[in-house]
């Protein structure tokens, strides 16, 4: 409902028990519910192209869309979750069954070993780190 | 085919909720700018209530009860920007709030964590505070970085400061920080100065954003008006985010809720513009309804979901960017 009424920055994400505890796989989830959101957000724009009456027309009542030029083209423009799996139940089941909760914790495990943004220069680094160190020696000094 | 084109056709663009009419939001707002000039504030700190006697203020030392003329609050959401730009160490990571763009940011002041390397459900650390910039900076529909849980390791009194360092090491995008004093905030500007070149710099593109919450009903703490008024000096952004109850702390019924929730943002607002004019405010929201039954508050409730988007528009009234509950 926030999102809808145009709210520009909407938190909450990672949280579970009423904001006690931050969950990673969680986090990781609703990373994709976001993503998700901004998707439907933008609504359905109507123009000529977008009404596509005349592949449509091409189309007509006995084949399908899947290989027309405005697929393709619009392909990227569909909304892809990546760890709300939208596999029929069959293939998600050989595909070892695994709940969404279980793929999040494995994708945070990763992103966490992988992911490491570009350091700061060590000057500002240490700059940053004696802020620290200050607030600290005056913390003990109080 | 030919399809000549069209002279001017209405269009929408994107998918829109709106909650009030324009006869409730007016209503809201003069039932706010009644309960500002005739119940007013708390206000705790003694520079706060100074600077907002000398902008005009009633300010009652006694009781330290401050009544706002309508005329000031009018001023404040005027000279406050509409846009306000959270920047990140890198340009592509920055973020503009405005009008009704739609962005996201991660729960924070977390103080416990689910491990996803061990299930383990337990207390978080300043190694949590660093994984998870570490996480949100990977994430890609989370805007900004808000500091997400405490760092509960290491000595409670310099908490903010140490886990705002943590973020601005661990993340590109701009970190949000729990200063709770004029030292945190002074601190922490020098750390963001640092990466950002200057405090000059630092104000043209800031990397590191405040919030503070009034205590419902209608107070200012003295930490709370500290960081209003640090950031709005620093003319850094600062997002005012009341965090009522309805049924307990404010109103049961939520457009009473709406009201309280109104007064004690404009409040604030009302000082950072008294300390600063244009200071980048965010007016924000955790206000969400109490579940009687439990005394608790109940989060991810339809109440809360409704109180975001009033809020929302009421911050779109004002042209002012907006910061809610949601996710």
């Amino acid at each position: 409902m926030a999102a809808l009424a145009g709210a520009n920055l909407i938190y909450g994400a990672g949280m579970t028990e009423s904001g006690v505890t931050f969950d990673y796989a969680q986090y990781v989830l609703d990373n994709d519910m976001a993503r998700m959101v901004k998707h439907a957000v933008q609504g359905v724009p109507v123009n000529d192209e977008t009404l596509a009456v005349e592949d449509i027309a091409a189309v007509g009542p006995f084949r399908d869309f899947l290989s027309l030029d405005a697929t393709l083209r619009h392909m990227r423009t569909q909304s892809q979750p990546r760890y709300m799996d939208r596999r029929v139940r069959e293939d998600w089941e050989a595909a070892g069954a695994r709940d969404a909760y279980a793929v999040a914790t494995e994708a945070a495990k990763q992103i966490l070993e992988e992911h490491h943004p570009t350091p700061l220069d060590d000057g500002v680094s240490a700059q940053i780190d004696a802020v620290v160190t200050e607030a600290e020696e005056r913390g003990r000094a109080r | 085919m030919k399809r000549n084109p069209q002279a001017g056709a209405q269009r929408s663009a994107g998918l829109r909720l709106q909650m009030f009419s324009d006869a409730d939001l007016d209503d809201l707002h003069r039932g706010t700018l009644e309960v500002l000039e005739r119940t007013g504030v708390f206000v705790e700190s003694d520079e706060a209530l100074d600077v907002m006697a000398d902008g005009g203020c009633r300010v009652d030392r006694e009781t330290r009860v401050v009544k706002i003329p309508p005329y000031l609050v009018e001023d404040a959401i005027r000279s406050a920007p509409s846009t306000v730009r959270l920047c990140g160490r890198v340009p592509e990571n920055d973020v503009v709030l405005e009008g009704g763009r739609v962005g996201f940011t991660n729960f924070s002041a977390g103080i416990m964590v689910v491990d996803p390397r061990t299930g383990e459900y337990r207390t978080s650390t300043t190694q949590d505070v660093a994984d998870l910039a570490r996480m949100t900076d990977y994430l890609d529909a989370i805007d900004t970085y808000e500091h997400a849980v405490e760092g509960r390791d290491a000595p409670e009194t310099t908490l903010a400061i140490r886990d705002a360092a943590l973020g601005l090491k661990n993340t590109t995008k701009c970190v949000g920080t729990g200063a709770m004093s004029t030292y945190d905030v002074d601190a922490i500007v020098r750390m963001g100065a640092a990466v950002a070149g200057g405090e000059d710099e630092l104000r043209e593109r800031p990397l590191v954003y405040f919030c503070e919450c009034p205590v419902s009903p209608l107070k200012l703490t003295k930490d709370a008006a500290e960081v209003i008024l640090g950031a709005a000096r620093h003319g850094l952004p600062n997002n005012v985010i009341s965090m009522a109850m309805s049924g307990g702390s404010s109103p049961v019924t939520l457009a009473g809720t709406l009201v309280t929730h109104n007064a004690e943002v404009l409040a604030g607002l009302v000082l950072a513009q008294l300390t600063e004019r244009g200071a980048p405010t965010i007016y924000g929201s955790s206000t969400t309804a109490m579940d009687l039954r439990f005394a608790a508050a109940s989060v991810g409730s339809p109440e809360l979901g409704m109180i975001s988007a009033g809020v929302a528009q009421l911050a779109q009234r004002y042209l002012l960017p907006s910061f809610v509950a949601g996710l």
